[in-house]
């Protein structure tokens, strides 16, 4: 279902497994120094640990649970699994560090009634829904380093849709991998450029053909701007959540958001001209 | 074009279609296109010091096009032109000098130093001239497509049977190196099963000629009128529907289908716009669209497969999963650490997902050769197959060895565009009629 594919090119010691279809993008793993055997099984405790967060975060699919939550929460206290319960008081956390700009209902967080008690959600309006888009990648990130270091990898290349990457060790003829991102107005032009050494990249912007997918919480607008914002971090959830944040928040609010995280760098690439 | 060499005309496919029964072991190049097994360039030589006495009926753009691929052919020789149209007679004749001149086909069939005669005339002239020339003994090389009614393709195949003449008609794909070297990569599986076709010709002109004088309107301009022609059916889809089943190996069991006359109101009778599905007995469909007056997608035989995509007008093929701004940072990277180079790769950016894919890698069906038919020209494209397909006919009218499946092939494609009309006449669903079954045709 998630047309998995992988290659394992000898000469390099090296793996390149790949998803084409998974959580709503594509996944691609480069693995070096450990062999065919060890990396096959790595590859294949990644895809069932995809599959399964793909099962519970996806919206999109009527069987997960967050669309279970989404069917029920509205008319009634839905109990949740232990994992989901912690997912929804991390993104909790986050919603507050970020000042509001990261919120999971898109438009009122302060509906989203979480009982402790009981482990269980409820939604105070009719028309929420939860939408976990800009958490799950990292989240998934974060799952899948724990694999790979407890299999012993230390130098891979991990790449989800593009937009959430994770260089761990480094490149075998360099000192990091160096990833370059692109101008989707003008393909082809890089617009700039992070060595990454385990740490995460995020990406999040507009693109010609798809624009608008980025919401305000706050006060509900579309963000239309030609704009691109990259954020690299230690922690891959992080990077994730603040991305889609920063593209929500006004020029004051970026640094006093940066400054609640640790954050390597960012960039924010003006993509107008 | 009457420069061309001996060459240029035919021996690359020749040499193209050996190397393909090499490949393949001879037996799979035969099962898939067996119209190809004698045209090696063996034959070319066993028949070089021979010369196929060529006549063709009907001298207009189209004739006139198959008289310059004549021309360089060694194996053949133009001797006699057969038109009722003065201009069109004088201008052949100033190509063909040698050749004798006629009005009446007739006459000219009588001619005992006539081997073959090339018919390119208006449809509702492909059935009375073929089946003449068939019954004066010659071998008969007629344009697409077959006829303008289901009786009379009915009539030629059956005069087909009966008779030891070859009979050929110009469906040129079945010679053209894309065509045959895709059908065998899709007969091979390498885009899975076929679910899916989809055909369409697009154009942006009214399809007329000028005529001297409004006493020739119908002459001239055949294609618009009922009594001649059958429309955008018989003068474009005939060949993309032939592609079709050639690739599903079977004949479509039904057809419903929508024709108007949208754009080009000048008193035409046949539609300039049409819009068609024809359905496999597996419940694979063929989606096909033609419009005469908007041309933006240009023309393309598209074949789907659960595992790739084949564009056979273009001559290119995708496969799934291979999306080319999607993987091609990882395949940077992939080729940088083989090569054992560090540079930065183009990988980050805003996310991508899989239903903007675009862009597909792109493959070449044959490797270095793009004769790609934009599908623009009325009269007919370089080397998309033409010059081969008269070439193979001129060799048979030599050796008098028939052209396998050839009439089969040409005779479900024109049914299957007269049933498309049908449908679209009496806007109902159209089953296949028993009446004009032939034992070639596979339903299932």
């Amino acid at each position: 279902m998630s047309n998995s594919s992988f290659t394992y090119y000898e000469a390099s010691s090296m793996f390149h497994g790949s998803l084409t279809h998974i959580m709503g993008t594509r996944f691609d793993l480069v693995l070096i120094g450990k062999g065919r055997e060890l990396s096959v099984s790595v590859w294949d405790r990644i895809i069932r640990e995809l599959e399964r967060l793909g099962n519970m975060l996806n919206r999109f699919d009527p069987a997960s649970e967050v669309s279970r939550i989404n069917q029920k929460a509205c008319s009634g206290a839905v109990r949740v699994s232990d994992e989901m319960w912690k997912i929804l008081l991390d993104c909790r956390r986050y919603h507050d560090r970020t000042a509001g700009l990261f919120d999971i209902t898109l438009r009122d967080f302060s509906a989203l009634d979480l009982q402790p008690e009981r482990q269980a959600i409820s939604f105070l309006h009719p028309e929420l829904s939860l939408d976990l888009g800009g958490y799950a990648k990292g989240y998934a990130m974060k799952r899948l380093l724990e694999i790979l270091k407890t299999c012993g990898a230390e130098h891979a290349f991990i790449d989800f849709g593009n937009s959430a990457i994770y260089g761990l060790g480094h490149h075998p003829y360099g000192n990091s991998w160096s990833v370059s991102i692109g101008n989707p107005y003008r393909h082809g032009e890089p617009v700039g450029e992070f060595a990454l050494m385990n740490t995460a990249l995020s990406t999040s912007g507009n693109t010609p053909d798809y624009t608008g997918h980025i919401v305000n919480p706050l006060n509900g607008e579309k963000n239309t701007d030609q704009k691109m914002i990259c954020v690299e971090c230690d922690d891959p959830l992080d990077a994730e959540v603040l991305t889609t944040a920063m593209m929500a928040a006004g020029s004051g609010q970026k640094e006093k958001m940066m400054k609640r995280f640790q954050v390597i760098q960012w960039k924010e690439f003006d993509l107008q001209h | 074009m009457s420069k061309k060499t001996e060459k240029q005309t035919d021996l690359g496919l020749r040499q193209f279609i050996k190397d393909l029964g090499y490949l393949s072991g001879g037996a799979a190049l035969l099962a898939t296109t067996p119209w190809l097994q004698s045209f090696t360039p063996e034959k070319a030589k066993e028949i070089q010091s021979e010369k196929a006495r060529i006549a063709l009926i009907g001298t207009g753009s189209r004739g006139q096009y198959h008289i310059h691929n004549l021309l360089p052919m060694k194996h053949a020789e133009i001797v006699a032109l057969c038109d009722i149209y003065a201009p069109n007679l004088k201008e052949a004749a100033r190509l063909c000098p040698k050749a004798k001149k006629y009005t009446d086909y007739r006459k000219m069939l009588e001619s005992p130093d006539i081997d073959g005669v090339v018919i390119a005339t208006p449809l509702n002239w492909h059935a009375p001239m073929v089946i003449d020339a068939l019954s004066a003994g010659k071998h008969v090389f007629c344009e697409k497509s077959m006829a303008l009614t289901m009786d009379q393709c009915k009539a030629i195949y059956d005069a087909s049977r009966k008779t030891d003449k070859v009979l050929y008609f110009c469906m040129q794909r079945l010679f053209d190196e894309k065509y045959i070297k895709g059908m065998q990569m899709i007969h091979s599986g390498l885009i899975g099963d076929v679910v899916g076709l989809r055909c369409h010709w697009f154009r942006n002109h009214d399809w007329r000629r000028p005529v001297p004088s409004a006493a020739l309107e119908r002459q001239i301009n055949w294609r618009l009128y009922r009594q001649s022609s059958a429309g955008l059916m018989t003068e474009l889809a005939s060949h993309q529907l032939e592609v079709c089943n050639w690739a599903m190996h079977r004949i479509p069991r039904s057809v419903v289908g929508l024709g108007d006359i949208v754009h080009w109101k000048d008193g035409r009778e046949v539609y300039d716009s049409v819009s068609l599905t024809y359905r496999y007995g597996n419940g694979v469909k063929i989606t096909y669209e033609s419009l005469i007056s908007n041309k933006y997608n240009g023309m393309e035989d598209q074949v789907l497969g659960s595992k790739g995509t084949m564009n056979l007008a273009t001559g290119m093929y995708f496969l799934e999963g291979e999306d080319a701004s999607a993987n091609s940072g990882i395949e940077q990277l992939l080729s940088q650490i083989g090569n054992k180079v560090f540079a930065a790769v183009p990988a980050a950016g805003s996310s991508w997902r899989p239903e903007t894919q675009k862009a597909y890698k792109p493959h070449y069906i044959v490797e270095g050769k793009y004769h790609i038919n934009d599908g623009l020209s009325m009269i007919g494209a370089v080397k998309d197959g033409s010059d081969e397909i008269l070439s193979a006919f001129c060799q048979a009218c030599i050796t008098g060895e028939k052209g396998k499946d050839i009439v089969e092939e040409a005779y479900c494609a024109t049914m299957l565009c007269l049933l498309g009309n049908q449908a679209m006449e009496e806007q109902r669903k159209i089953d296949f009629p028993d009446e004009y079954k032939i034992p070639y045709m596979k339903f299932e």
